[in-house]
């Protein structure tokens, strides 16, 4: 019957704005995405944040620098030694001080445990994205273990702090070591449980291979690091290539993925949960009984001038730029997020895949929303 | 609310706190580390390490004579340049085999009261270097706006930096493609980086 | 002894049966049980007293149907996955095999439309408001709101932020808070279950109850035992 569509032209469509919105299961916090859709091909990608942007900068400026530590635990909330870590080494560049050995072998200790709960919390929820419910049980499980130690340690199981500047709060329990050796066997085969479930499941891999690539040089110039860069082969690490701390005395391997996509960026976290462990047995090895923080005063005064450093976390490379005028509160605090600087590459990767993908590929991004929006 | 700070080396004075325990007093003594000077007399230094000094002389043959001054701490030097040859230094220092900063690691603005500074941190991964350049800008109280290049063309992770230093200095980048408020709700006035931002009149809804 | 029972020809009603340990002097105060009579739920799997009537036959609840749907309610509470911040961590956590929440019937659901509890975790910024408020106008009623850690209740670590709403009682209000930063998942336990005992309590007394704080003098009979608790585990629990 004609009617009057039968033109014999195509209809004309128009892209599909479908809003993956702040509150969202799979957005791993308050991220919203706004997605053009053509059919279930995603042709653009526009990212909205904030949703989470407390003003900590503005805050620190207000703060003396103790206090300031416990804000910076709350950036980068699944990993916060190593955020501690990198404003503690900035102030301590700025009034050039170096902590005793002790101190930094319990730093990485300590760091290298976070990295390893972190990564875990990364494989459990991805799987979690994914459609998988059960690693996310054993992960968490595994996470118990670590945040129980980290309890004994410093008091809390999250927001720790406990790396100050000059050293650390306070000395480790007796049992630490004892205990932490324990720990490592059974993380070593918490993390083996989960790499046999999901590594080279079929579902997974064809849920996570060959999505989400990305090339070095514009991933590079996205300003991607940590696990997302070395997935594309570059080897940009920092406990390498500027090695801070002891991670000169360790010996350890880092991973390198070949093909860029989420299926690299997973299987390098569960590399480097195992290279951790290494490092904390090394670690454990070479600790020496002696001094925890040098003779200083209480309340830090830094000199005028400015500083930056930067440590590797599990997400990739936190910087702290810390300009101080003399007085005990920073002038001014900038941290350089790495998941605000993964979150650019996010459009490159998504675009011209499933809208199922963008979900994959920001979960193996695994950006943490505390530290993108600050 | 300050403490006495400790002379430990001092035998004039044996002011002790009384903990970590001395030899003298019978408990165990962990090797102390060599004492640092006082922080407050001494004044501020920023010196280079010897990687930062091969950086440095890198750095001052690639931007040569557009730099208005130069310095560094540790391994990283920075130089300060004026507004106009901003974008010029940037891609010199991204394509000059030298340098060869190939990622954008950081860029944000300082507010110093009577100015604002701009600071791009960029770091180059094949050789292993990082470089600052600083940039002033004549921008002071509450509401005036400077306006410097973008520097999207070379690195695309201006792109957001460039959108947060707007939301939170006020500063224009011209050539941005999309300089909608990034963290900040659309209809937030004033720049809450700025230190005219006050910070005890926050309201609570 | 039937009432068909050759013994017992007549058909006599049959004597009460008394369980060996039931005083009856202590009308419904069991002689085992402390004196924790006025609870909702009583010890073991008995009824508690104030559920009995008074002299009645033994074995039987009466109540209100508001009762009876409070408690369906209480004890299947549906979370709405709204984890903002590192609240959000322990929240997840609390999930998890170690400390369990299906064990209370509680399962996360990503939908407002099919959730019961808001459980806000996390520090509320002024660009969240909006959606926040959208989304407890999406819940269908009756529904409750939990203020998860510091940042939810007043603010929090970020006190004197521009971005930051001093506690989400200023968009939606909240029936409990549970202070910490973060709250340890035991602390969130214990706050979904004061939920739960405001849910009944609520449904027997009516909706406007006495708004119940941690500290004050005359703890509601509920919190009359549980003030040490309180006190130990440091998870106050105070409704609006």
């Amino acid at each position: 019957m004609a009617t009057e569509y039968d033109t014999g032209q195509t209809p004309e469509t128009v892209d599909m704005m479908l809003n993956m919105g702040p509150q969202h299961p799979a957005t791993h916090g308050v991220f919203r995405m706004v997605l053009a859709v053509d059919g279930e091909r995603v042709v653009d990608l526009v990212p909205h944040i904030g949703y989470l942007h407390r003003g900590s900068e503005k805050l620190m400026e207000n703060e003396t620098y103790a206090q300031v530590i416990t804000l910076f635990d709350r950036l980068d909330y699944v990993s916060n030694f190593n955020n501690e870590l990198a404003f503690v080494r900035a102030v301590e560049k700025l009034m050039d001080l170096e902590p005793p050995e002790r101190a930094m072998y319990i730093r990485v200790i300590l760091c290298e445990l976070n990295r390893v709960a972190s990564h875990l919390l990364f494989a459990g929820t991805y799987a979690l994205d994914i459609g998988a419910m059960t690693p996310v049980m054993y992960t968490f499980r595994e996470r118990e273990r670590i945040q129980n130690l980290f309890e004994s340690v410093s008091g809390a199981r999250m927001m720790h702090n406990y790396i100050r500047i000059g050293g650390i709060k306070e000395e480790l329990p007796d049992d630490f070591v004892h205990r932490t050796r324990k720990l490592i066997d059974e993380l070593r085969r918490g993390v083996e449980e989960t790499d046999k479930l999901l590594t080279f499941n079929e579902v997974f891999l064809a849920r996570t291979r060959g999505v989400g690539m990305i090339d070095a040089a514009t991933a590079i110039s996205c300003g991607l690091t940590g696990p997302g860069l070395r997935a594309s082969g570059s080897t940009y690490d920092v406990r390498k290539d500027d090695p801070y701390e002891i991670y000169d005395r360790l010996d350890y391997d880092v991973p390198i993925g070949e093909y860029g996509d989420s299926w690299d960026r997973y299987w390098l976290r569960i590399q480097e949960c195992y290279q951790s462990l290494r490092m904390i047995d090394q670690c454990l090895d070479q600790l020496e009984p002696g001094p925890i923080m040098p003779q200083m005063r209480r309340i830090a005064r830094p000199p005028k001038g400015e500083a930056y450093a930067h440590c590797e976390n599990p997400r990739g490379d936190i910087g702290v730029f810390v300009v101080s005028d003399g007085t005990n509160k920073p002038y001014r605090v900038k941290v350089r997020p790495p998941s605000f600087c993964n979150l650019v590459a996010l459009r490159q990767m998504v675009q011209g895949s499933y809208i199922a993908d963008a979900v994959v590929v920001l979960g193996s991004l695994d950006i943490v929303l505390g530290e993108v929006d600050r | 609310m300050e403490q006495q700070p400790p002379q430990p080396n001092d035998s004039a004075q044996e002011k002790t706190l009384g903990f970590p325990p001395t030899p003298e007093a019978g408990g165990k003594v962990p090797p102390r580390p060599a004492r640092r000077p006082p922080h407050e007399e001494e004044a501020p230094t920023e010196v280079l390490n010897e990687r930062g000094q091969a950086t440095a002389a890198a750095l001052g043959r690639v931007v040569g004579s557009r730099a208005s001054s130069s310095g560094g701490r540790d391994d990283i030097p920075w130089v300060l340049v004026m507004p106009d040859h901003l974008f010029e230094v940037l891609s010199l220092m991204k394509e000059h085999p030298e340098t060869k900063m190939d990622m954008l690691h950081l860029l944000f603005a300082v507010d110093y009261l009577d100015h604002l500074q701009l600071i791009y941190i960029l770091a180059s991964l094949s050789l292993n270097q990082k470089a600052m350049v600083k940039v002033d800008l004549p921008v002071a109280g509450d509401d005036a706006q400077a306006t410097v290049d973008s520097a999207v063309a070379l690195w695309e992770a201006a792109g957001w930096y460039e959108r947060e230093t707007h939301d939170l200095f006020g500063v224009r980048f011209e050539g941005n493609p999309d300089m909608s408020p990034l963290l900040l709700y659309e209809g937030f006035e004033g720049f809450p980086g700025r230190k005219s931002f006050p910070f005890n009149e926050y309201t609570e809804y | 002894m039937a009432l068909n029972d050759p013994s017992n020809p007549q058909g006599q009603p049959l004597p009460l049966f008394v369980p060996s340990k039931w005083d009856r002097e202590k009308q419904g105060h069991f002689v085992d049980s402390p004196e924790h009579g006025e609870s909702s739920t009583g010890r073991g799997n008995r009824p508690a007293a104030n559920m009995l009537p008074q002299g009645g036959l033994p074995g039987v609840i009466t109540g209100k149907l508001e009762q009876f749907a409070a408690l369906g309610r209480a004890n299947s509470l549906w979370t709405l996955t709204f984890g903002l911040a590192c609240c959000a961590i322990e929240m997840i956590s609390a999930h998890m095999a170690h400390h369990d929440f299906d064990r209370f019937g509680i399962v996360t659901w990503p939908s407002p439309r099919q959730s019961d509890v808001m459980i806000v975790a996390g520090t509320v910024v002024k660009k969240m408001a909006a959606p926040i408020k959208l989304l407890y106008e999406q819940m269908p009623d009756p529904k409750w709101v939990i203020a998860m850690g510091s940042c939810a209740t007043n603010g929090g670590p970020y006190y004197r932020s521009y971005s930051v709403v001093m506690g989400v009682d200023h968009i939606v209000p909240v029936d409990v808070y549970i202070p910490g930063c973060p709250p340890r998942p035991e602390a969130l336990m214990d706050g979904i279950m004061k939920l739960q005992e405001k849910i009944k309590r609520d449904a027997k007394e009516g909706p406007s109850a006495q708004p119940i704080v941690a500290s004050s003098e005359e703890p509601t009979p509920n919190e009359a035992t549980e003030t040490e608790e309180q006190e130990t585990h440091g998870a106050a629990a105070s409704s609006t």
